[in-house]
């Protein structure tokens, strides 16, 4: 079992039904099993941050939300975060390919990439890393039943060190 | 029609009235400020999705509730939002959910912050829908906004209605209660 299956059997255990996202090489194979599984819809986005919205409609209509979308993404959707999801306490659970760090070559990736986990903590949505590819479906599992029960959003910082950052040095 | 300030264009508190007289069980999402304060004017219900926030998310919030649920679900934008992110009109044509109808309510102008301009003037609203594959009608009257929304619930697919209101200032508010708003509605709908 790679890790990529592992999170998506981890999204449908935990009752999530629909996944919005933006493509991105790093997780291509998952986005790939999802949009090939049965157990939930899919959401193409334009931008990441329709993503927030389409997933507290997701949850306003009793069902649970999924973001992917990569770190630069994760960017376009500060506002709606913090003025939907954490003040309206509406749950939905982000993996977010993080660039910026280890093996990051370049420099536009950087401040926001490395900078996350501040953005995050400053506007309250609480986020853990995953690096390695044996926790990733337990860590994914874990952020989707804290978030659903606490009612608040939860990102899931999928490192360089688990998907393989992008080569072009 | 026209406003107590004069200007033209139909009077929002009517045509959002008219929402809920044709359909009266659908789900509505209002953009922050006069859409919301509005719409809890005309009538305040479970099924109303306020807004306080996130402007230029109201349309793919009501997205995300088109696509879990089977029923009619309305979006009451306004021009400042719609004109944050006119991406999202590409995403609901890609879904394209039949049960989806996204009004723009359009005042010419960003009216909870003082009424300045928006620029909505140098846009049609109903023609970039089209362009990017909704369908999609204009009104500037309750009649029209009454037939246009009616066709607009008819479609088989999303639709868009662009709809010229005169501004308004209206009292009324929703509770500032923003985790009961979302509690509520989603209490009332199906499979919560």
């Amino acid at each position: 079992m790679t890790w990529e299956g592992d999170v998506v059997d981890a999204l449908a255990a935990n009752g999530v039904t629909t996944v919005a996202y933006l493509p991105d090489t790093a997780v291509s194979s998952l986005l790939d099993r999802v949009e090939s599984d049965d157990r939930f819809d899919t959401a193409r986005l334009s931008r990441e941050e329709e993503g927030v919205g389409v997933l507290a409609g997701t949850w306003l209509a009793g069902g649970r939300g999924a973001l992917v979308c990569q770190s630069s993404g994760l960017a376009t959707t500060i506002n709606a975060f913090s003025s939907l999801s954490v003040p309206a306490r509406i749950p939905l659970v982000a993996l977010v390919t993080r660039r910026g760090d280890l093996d990051e070559f370049n420099a536009a990736q950087v401040p926001f990439g490395y900078g996350l986990e501040d953005v995050l903590d400053a506007i309250r949505v609480r986020n853990a890393a995953v690096e390695d590819p044996a926790e990733a479906g337990r860590r994914v599992g874990m952020a989707v039943r804290t978030a659903f029960s606490t009612r608040e959003p939860y990102a899931v910082l999928l490192e360089s060190t688990l998907t393989g950052a992008k080569d072009e040095f | 029609m026209s406003s107590e300030s004069g200007a033209t264009g139909a009077d929002q508190a009517a045509c959002t009235a008219a929402v809920l007289d044709a359909t009266p069980d659908a789900a509505l999402v209002s953009n922050l400020g006069v859409a919301s304060y509005v719409l809890a004017g005309v009538e305040d219900r479970a099924r109303n999705c306020y807004l306080w926030g996130s402007m230029g998310v109201t349309t793919p919030v009501g997205l995300g509730i088109a696509l879990e649920t089977d029923e009619q679900v309305t979006v009451l934008d306004g021009d400042g939002s719609t004109l944050l992110s006119l991406g999202a009109l590409a995403t609901v044509a890609r879904h394209d959910p039949a049960n989806l109808v996204v009004v723009v309510f359009d005042n010419g102008e960003f009216a909870t912050t003082g009424g300045q301009p928006s620029g909505s003037e140098l846009v049609d609203f109903a023609a970039v829908a089209e362009a990017v594959g909704l369908r999609a009608y204009g009104a500037a009257s309750e009649e029209g906004f009454r037939e246009a929304y009616d066709a607009a619930v008819a479609h088989d697919g999303a639709a868009l209605v662009a709809c010229e209101v005169a501004p308004v200032d209206p009292e009324s508010r929703p509770t500032l209660d923003f985790p009961h708003i979302a509690r509520r509605f989603r209490e009332a709908m199906d499979g919560a």
